[in-house]
Parts: C-alpha cells; sequence; structure tokens
C-alpha cells in the first residue's frame, strides 16, 4: 500500500491521485471475487509478487506510462481485495471490516505520497529508490516463503 | 447484530463530498434542510412491509450513486443538491428505523458537516483529495452491497459468537 502512494508520488501527476483511486476500486472488485470464493491464482503469491515488483519500480525508477501503472496497480489491488473478501462474510461486523481495510488502505496510500515528497530533497531520490530496493527485498522474501513448502 | 450507524454516516458522508462542489450558502443550507427534514419523515413512516434487506441495499446503493456524483459533476446545481439530500434523508431515516438505537443512528446525519474541512482542502489541493475520499466509499458502499446478496452467513446475523 505505502508502495503505491510512493510509486504515485514518484511519476507525478497524474498517477500521484489515479493509484490510489484505482487501487480500492479494484480492491473491492477483487473482495466481490473473494466474497463469492471465484477461483484465482495462489493469493500469497499474488500478494508478495505485488510487494516484490512495486518495490522494484521504485527501486529502478521505472516511468511506466498511466496506463502500464494503472494496469499492474489494479492487478495487484485484485490480489489484496480478495484476501480480504473472503474473509468479510465471517467477520463480527462485515461493513466496519472493509470500512476499516479501505480506510487503513487509503491511509497507508497517503503515508506513501507523504514518503515521496522526500524527492524534492538533496537526497530524496536515494532515499526513496532504496526504500523501493527494501521493500523488493522484503517482497521477494514473502515470494520465497510463498512458493516454499 | 445489524446496525444502521456506518450505512447512514458514509451516505451523509458522501452527500457532504458532493456539496463541496455546490455554490456556498443558499444550495448548502437548503440541502441540509432537506436532509434532515425528509430523515426525519421517513424515519417516522411504517416500514414493516418493506425488507430490511431492500432497505439497507437501496441504502448502500444511494452511497454509491451520491459518491460518483462527485466525478460526473462540476458544479453541483441546487435541484440536483436537493435532490440528493432528499434522496440521502429517506434513505438514511428508513434505515435508522430498522436500527437498534435510531437515535444514534440519526445523529450521524452531522457527517453531512464534513463540507467544511472538505471545502477548505479543495481550495488548498484541488477536487482530488475528495474523488480520492469518494472512492474508498464507494469500495466500501459495493463490499456491503454484495454482502447482502451472499448466500452464506452474514456477520450482522447473529454467529456462533452470539
Amino acid at each position: 500500500m505505502v508502495s503505491v502512494g510512493l510509486w504515485g508520488a514518484v511519476l507525478g501527476r497524474p498517477l500521484l491521485y489515479v493509484l490510489p483511486m484505482v487501487f480500492p476500486a479494484m480492491m473491492a472488485a477483487g473482495a466481490v471475487l473473494g466474497m463469492f470464493v471465484v477461483p484465482m491464482p495462489p493469493i500469497e503469491f499474488g500478494i508478495a509478487l505485488s510487494v516484490m515488483v512495486l518495490g522494484g519500480v521504485i527501486a529502478f525508477a521505472f516511468e511506466a506510462p498511466v496506463w502500464l501503472a494503472s494496469v499492474i496497480v489494479a492487478m495487484f489491488a485484485i490480489f489484496h481485495g480478495y484476501a480480504h473478501g473472503k474473509e468479510l462474510p465471517s467477520a463480527a461486523d462485515p461493513v466496519g471490516f472493509s470500512a476499516g481495510f479501505v480506510l487503513a488502505s487509503g491511509l497507508l496510500h497517503v503515508s506513501g505520497i507523504g514518503t515521496g515528497l522526500l524527492s524534492s530533497t538533496p537526497h530524496g531520490v536515494v532515499t526513496i529508490r532504496a526504500v523501493g530496493a527494501a521493500i523488493a527485498v522484503v517482497g521477494a522474501w514473502f515470494l520465497f516463503r510463498s512458493v516454499s513448502p | 447484530m445489524r446496525s444502521g450507524t456506518l450505512p447512514v454516516a458514509l451516505l451523509c458522508t458522501a452527500l457532504g463530498l458532493a456539496l463541496v462542489s455546490a455554490s456556498p450558502g443558499a444550495t448548502r443550507l437548503r440541502s441540509v434542510l432537506g436532509l434532515a427534514g425528509s430523515a426525519g419523515v421517513a424515519a417516522l413512516l411504517p416500514t414493516s412491509r418493506v425488507s430490511p434487506d431492500a432497505i439497507f441495499i437501496g441504502c448502500w446503493i444511494s452511497v454509491t450513486a451520491t459518491a460518483a456524483i462527485i466525478y460526473l459533476r462540476r458544479q453541483l446545481q441546487l435541484a440536483v443538491a436537493i435532490a440528493l439530500s432528499l434522496n440521502a434523508g429517506l434513505w438514511a431515516g428508513m434505515v435508522s428505523s430498522e436500527s437498534v438505537s435510531r437515535l444514534h443512528s440519526l445523529s450521524t446525519l452531522l457527517c453531512v458537516l464534513i463540507w467544511v474541512p472538505a471545502s477548505a482542502l479543495v481550495a488548498r489541493y484541488g477536487t482530488v483529495p475528495v474523488k480520492v475520499a469518494s472512492s474508498w466509499i464507494i469500495a466500501v458502499a459495493v463490499m456491503a452491497a454484495t454482502l447482502q446478496l451472499l448466500p452464506v452467513t452474514p456477520g450482522y446475523l447473529p454467529d456462533h459468537m452470539e
């Protein structure tokens, strides 16, 4: 979530605000798939891949066009939403649960955008790319764990 | 158990965000009066013939539509603002009448006042923060509406913990 905001901030307008709008919309779509338990590729794998890829694009300062960045974020949002959606029907307060995770995701995007504002400082770009690299390494570790028996 | 607090709060928040793009003064004042009036009337109407599920799903559809208006219009006209307020009040009142605590649900009508800080945000940063917030509201409403269509035990019904 932080990576989404951070990448949007690095890429600038319009992705600065398009990505935080695409993510909850597609997360809701993913949650609906999860509620109906529609078969999907392994969710943990998709989530781990999202952390690694989004960290990687920040680390390598990949300047994706608007459509490509939106598609990448939308695809990964479906995996995150699916995981939440699968838990939703058995939650004690499903509406509160959905409001909570959407709000938490949104605030993490905002914190990513806030971190992205560092890019205007002298060592900001290097710092942001280092943060992206750290996120990618953690994502690679998640990915390894998700495929290891 | 089912609570009407969050649906009404989100509906009024969506309305408040939509009213940010209305001209200040008369339009907003009339909208709030329309909201309060229709909510009061709807809360007193007998709703025993209407299924509670239909009332809640109608409320979630209204939340989605009201939040989506933020993307469609630049300046909210008086007639549209009044129509949105009457619609929001109607569903807020009906949902409140189905809630455990009617007064508590109705008190969340005050969420419409979010237009005050939201207007300040828009004046400084443009409409982006309002559009982002409305996308969050739409996401919650879509999920909540879908939950009611599921053939499993929704969380607002008594479960193994109650």
